[in-house]
């Protein structure tokens, strides 16, 4: 109570800056008048009366002194003056200045950026659902470890029986189609449980959201719960938008509200734009038996946690569960057991592969901010022997150790703050570069990243924790300084500083480390570019189109595809047209099938897989991907040809040792077929891998719903086909809209997008990390040698060459870059070796990057050297 | 002894509190007495003491300190404070050998 009234005084003399030193002045004069007073009646001289009052009263000063510590808060007081005081140094070295705050700007901005791209992953795996970290995903999982999906019957069984979880919430994706005949537009959606949007504790923009008794009955609720961006783009935001109707693959559902501005959806990072109840999905999806079939997994399912109920538990509740399902319905689920996962652990969905790529660029970042740390360091170590003199004079005056070191303390971290601000502006602006992503593949994709308190709080621990490593050394070493050493004028015996040096040496060894790590990644970027995919994206159109809401089966399908191309084919400027299920370089890759092939025995365990696409006749001349054997498929409508495949390259060196494969017979779930051709290897997956065995199904023996239509061209003319593509398909079915149309070299862009994000970092970082290498070389030489000119001048006046006296200083100080540069070196070989490229060795990274390194780094030595050898030995040994 | 002089004496100026300590303790703790203002200062800020300005004997500027309410309280609490640590410690010196034994 008492301390606190006196700080709250204390506080107001602080901030009021009340400037009454006059009161005590006066005191201290009616102090000492009446002291002599007194004096004068014992019988002093007049002058001597005052001497004694002076004796008596002690240290004027002292006692002022001591009389504003108690006045105002001297720790702040302190702390401003420091502060004031930084600044005025800091804006007497500018460039210095410009130097470290960007470089730790650019350093704390991408952390901070690569952070609130883990903690959306990590905190906000679904945008405008509070607390959605708590949400888990309940994931029936299949004997072979994967996970399937959960059935309609299997959710309304868990929903009773985990009493653990709050509202299990189930709902799948789906593509619908939207819109009136003829016009129709590609549009995703989620079919969801009743419970979903209470479950989710979710507010509708205007409107309602689907209640739990309109999922109940199948078929029997026409409603539609609609995004808010659709809303505005497609209701131009009218509140009319609820109750109109929506024609949704072919049927009318009534919107009854709209979602809140952010949400979309709840498969990050997908952005779906309609909501129906799951029991729509017969009538919405014609054929299906989603709703009373148990083999059909098409839901997922999540649930939030009870309070007080942990993980664990809901995971006994759900083994438990399955165990009884599998009892009940040993035909269904027998075998399928289940597990509680993070969202981040999701099996469907990027987010693995995200984290796992985020957290080793994470890594990467931080170490180039250590790096740029040790530059920081060293530059400020270098300036503060040059400020010798000045605190050696601020400690003969009577500063205290602590106050010199809080002096250069407050520089660094005024420093320090002001990159870390800077950096966290980069961060927003780095968040919504992000923001903008298109879509990948075929799906809407929205990161919804944003700077938050956390990335905020990172940034600044960030910049502190910078401030107190790069301040550390400086501020030490002149707090051990001697006054009278420094006042004396300095540099006849030059200390060498062990700390400068090391600094450099690790500062260069981490700097290799960053920018082998940047290289490589460019590497691979750009060698993603360049590589010869061996097949021709140039003058390709792609396009797809799904059949799935149309209640097709083989025939139609078979038909439809076969239609399709005929008028494709016929259209002016088409050289050839196909369809195929996959393309390549998808970003969620193609996949693969396990077969037996007739002439090979599998001695180890496990299974055979290849890679599986299922193509049209014609395209392998689409492709320009040659048949090196056997012909192309029959025709679409041909009737006799038994069932058929094309095996590569690949395949028939790795399962039938090069040995013949045309005629062979080709087992796969889908039956028996004969091998008719052998095409060459190409890219399937991504640029650079290595060549991957695969096979060819045939369109017409295996037809899907589902198609990627590919039209060659000539090169550059691709886009202009894109309108009488769609009145083609128009044509033949009226519902069906085309979607997703791009050129091959788009589609390739648009997958490689992911990894053009951190490849532009590096773009910027590396060179950038070179040159703050070469600046800090620099300063750490150019000082040494400074301190030691007029050693040189005596070098130099014995006889001794430039040139010697060049190569000696550049050996001195080459000798520590090349230590640091070799552990860097060796360091990110073990790594690369180990974890990124498998046993494979970039040879031209891993001697480039350390060629062009040490280059810099002797130039950064030269420079200050030839300086050195220039002087006058005369003017050397007069120096000072 | 701050607090017991203004309680003795009442409103007093700096000068006057230094004397005033100086003539009891019989000269014994002869201070600098200037180290008296920032005791001033800080017991003001805790609110035990008051000042204003007011006119010295030979007709001059001076602060006057004055005891609060608080202080009076605190002064109270402090002399129960000393008196029983005085009586702990004059147990001490006045136990002899055999009283222990």
């Amino acid at each position: 109570m008492k301390s606190l009234r006196r700080f709250l005084s204390r506080l107001g003399y602080f901030v009021t800056r009340r400037r009454d030193d006059e009161r005590l002045r006066e005191e201290i004069a009616e102090h000492l008048a009446l002291q002599t007073e007194e004096n004068l009646r014992a019988g002093f001289s007049p002058v001597e009366a005052r001497r004694q009052a002076m004796i008596k009263f002690g240290g004027v000063e002292a006692t002022k002194q001591d009389y504003r510590a108690e006045r105002g808060l001297p720790l702040i007081e302190n702390l401003l003056g420091d502060l004031r005081n930084a600044a005025r140094t800091i804006r007497r070295m500018p460039g210095l200045a410009a130097v470290i705050v960007l470089s730790l700007a650019i350093g704390i901005g991408v952390n901070t950026t690569i952070l609130s791209w883990i903690q959306m992953i990590l905190f906000h795996p679904l945008p405008a659902v509070s607390g959605a970290s708590n949400f888990l995903l309940v994931e029936p999982r299949a004997e072979t470890g994967g996970y399937p999906g959960a059935s309609w019957l299997e959710y309304r069984a868990l929903q009773a029986q985990l009493s653990a979880l709050r509202d299990v919430v189930a709902f799948q994706m789906v593509p619908f189609n939207v819109g009136e005949k003829g016009q129709t537009e590609r549009t995703f959606g989620q079919l969801v449980s009743g419970n979903y949007f209470s479950a989710l504790g979710l507010q509708p923009a205007i409107g309602r959201f689907i209640r739990p008794e309109e999922a109940e009955r199948p078929g029997t609720d026409p409603v539609i719960v609609i995004s808010y961006d659709y809303w505005q783009t497609r209701f131009h935001g009218a509140s009319e938008a609820v109750g109109q109707k929506l024609r949704v693959n072919d049927r009318e559902l009534i919107v009854i509200g709209v979602a809140p501005r952010e949400f979309q959806g709840t498969m990050l990072p997908l952005k779906f734009e309609l909501w129906v109840p799951a029991t729509m999905t017969p009538a919405l999806l014609g054929g299906t038996r989603d709703l009373e079939d148990r083999t059909s997994r098409a839901f997922s399912l999540i649930g939030m946690l009870k309070p007080g109920a942990t993980r664990e538990e809901a995971q006994v509740e759900f083994s438990a569960a399955m165990a009884q399902l599998a009892r009940d319905y040993p035909d269904a689920n027998s075998g399928i057991g289940g597990d509680i996962l993070s969202f981040w652990e999701a099996p469907r969905g990027p987010q693995r592969m995200l984290i796992s790529g985020l957290a080793v660029l994470q890594g990467v970042m931080l170490l180039l901010l250590l790096a740029v740390c040790g530059n920081t360091a060293n530059l400020m170590l270098a300036r503060a022997s040059t400020r010798q003199r000045e605190m050696a004079v601020r400690v003969a005056l009577g500063a205290g150790r602590w106050r010199i070191v809080s002096l250069v303390l407050s520089e660094n971290m005024l420093l320090a703050l002001l990159g870390a601000g800077l950096g966290a502006t980069l961060a927003v602006w780095g968040t919504t570069a992000l923001r903008v992503a298109p879509m990948i593949g075929s799906f809407p994709i929205l990161f919804q990243t944003r700077v938050d308190a956390l990335t905020l709080a990172f940034a600044i621990l960030l910049g502190a924790a910078c401030g107190l490593i790069f301040s550390a050394a400086p501020a030490l070493n002149l707090a051990r300084l001697d006054p009278q050493d420094g006042l004396r004028s300095s540099s006849n015996t030059p200390p060498r500083s062990r700390a400068r040096k090391v600094l450099m040496g690790v500062e260069v060894g981490l700097a290799m480390v960053v920018l082998i790590a940047a290289a490589l990644f460019l590497e691979s970027f750009r060698s993603a570019r360049q590589t010869d995919p061996r097949f021709r994206p140039e003058g390709v159109l792609l396009a797809a189109y799904d059949l799935s809401g149309r209640n097709p089966n083989e025939a139609s399908e078979r038909e439809f595809a076969a239609r399709l191309i005929e008028r494709l084919r016929s259209l002016p400027g088409v050289e050839a047209a196909a369809i195929a299920t996959n393309v390549p370089l998808d970003l969620h890759g193609i996949p693969t099938r396990s077969f037996t092939v007739q002439g090979r025995v599998r001695t180890e365990a496990g299974q055979d897989r290849a890679i599986s696409n299922t193509v049209t006749p014609g395209y392998f001349k689409v492709m320009a991907i040659p048949l090196l054997e056997g012909t192309d498929f029959a025709e679409m409508r041909d009737k006799a040809a038994p069932a058929q495949a094309i095996v590569n390259e690949e395949f028939v060196r790795r399962y039938l040792n090069g040995a013949d494969a045309i005629g062979r017979r080709l087992q796969t779930r889908a039956g028996s077929l004969a091998i008719i051709g052998v095409a060459r290897n190409s890219v399937y997956d991504a640029f650079g891998e290595p060549a991957q065995p695969a096979i060819y199904f045939s369109y017409r023996d295996v037809p899907w719903d589902q198609g990627q239509i590919h039209l060659r061209t000539r090169s550059g003319n691709e886009t202009a086909l894109t309108s009488e593509a769609r009145a083609v398909l128009r044509d033949l079915d009226p519902m069906l809209p085309l979607y997703d149309v791009r050129t091959f070299s788009q589609h390739i862009d648009r997958n490689l997008f992911l990894r053009r994000i951190p490849a532009r970092m590096f773009v910027v970082l590396g060179p950038l990390l070179l040159g703050l290498a070469a600046i800090g070389i620099y300063a750490v030489v150019s000082y040494a040698v400074a301190r030691r000119t007029r050693e040189i001048g005596v070098r130099l006046a014995f006889g001794a060459t430039s040139a010697r006296v060049v190569l000696q200083i550049i050996r001195e100080n080459l000798g520590v870059i090349v230590w640091g540069a070799a552990i860097g070196w060796l360091l990110a070989l073990a790594i690369s070796v180990h974890a990124i490229t498998k046993g494979v060795v970039n040879l031209p990274v891993f001697i480039g990057v350390p060629a062009i390194l040490l280059g810099v780094a002797t130039l950064a030595c030269w420079i200050p050297a030839r300086r050195a050898s220039r002087i006058d030995p005369m003017a050397a040994l007069r120096h000072e | 002894m701050v607090l017991k002089t203004l309680h003795v004496l009442g409103p007093l100026h700096g000068y006057g509190i230094a004397r005033r300590i100086e003539q009891i303790s019989g000269d014994l703790l002869a201070v600098n007495q200037g180290t008296l203002y920032p005791v001033l200062l800080k017991l003001e800020q805790e609110g035990a003491i008051a000042s204003e300005w007011g006119a010295s004997e030979n007709n001059r500027r001076a602060r006057f300190y004055r005891l609060t309410r608080e202080g009076r309280k605190q002064l109270q609490a402090e002399t129960k404070d000393w008196e029983q640590t005085a009586a702990i410690i004059d147990r001490f010196f006045e136990a002899k050998a055999e009283d222990l034994s």
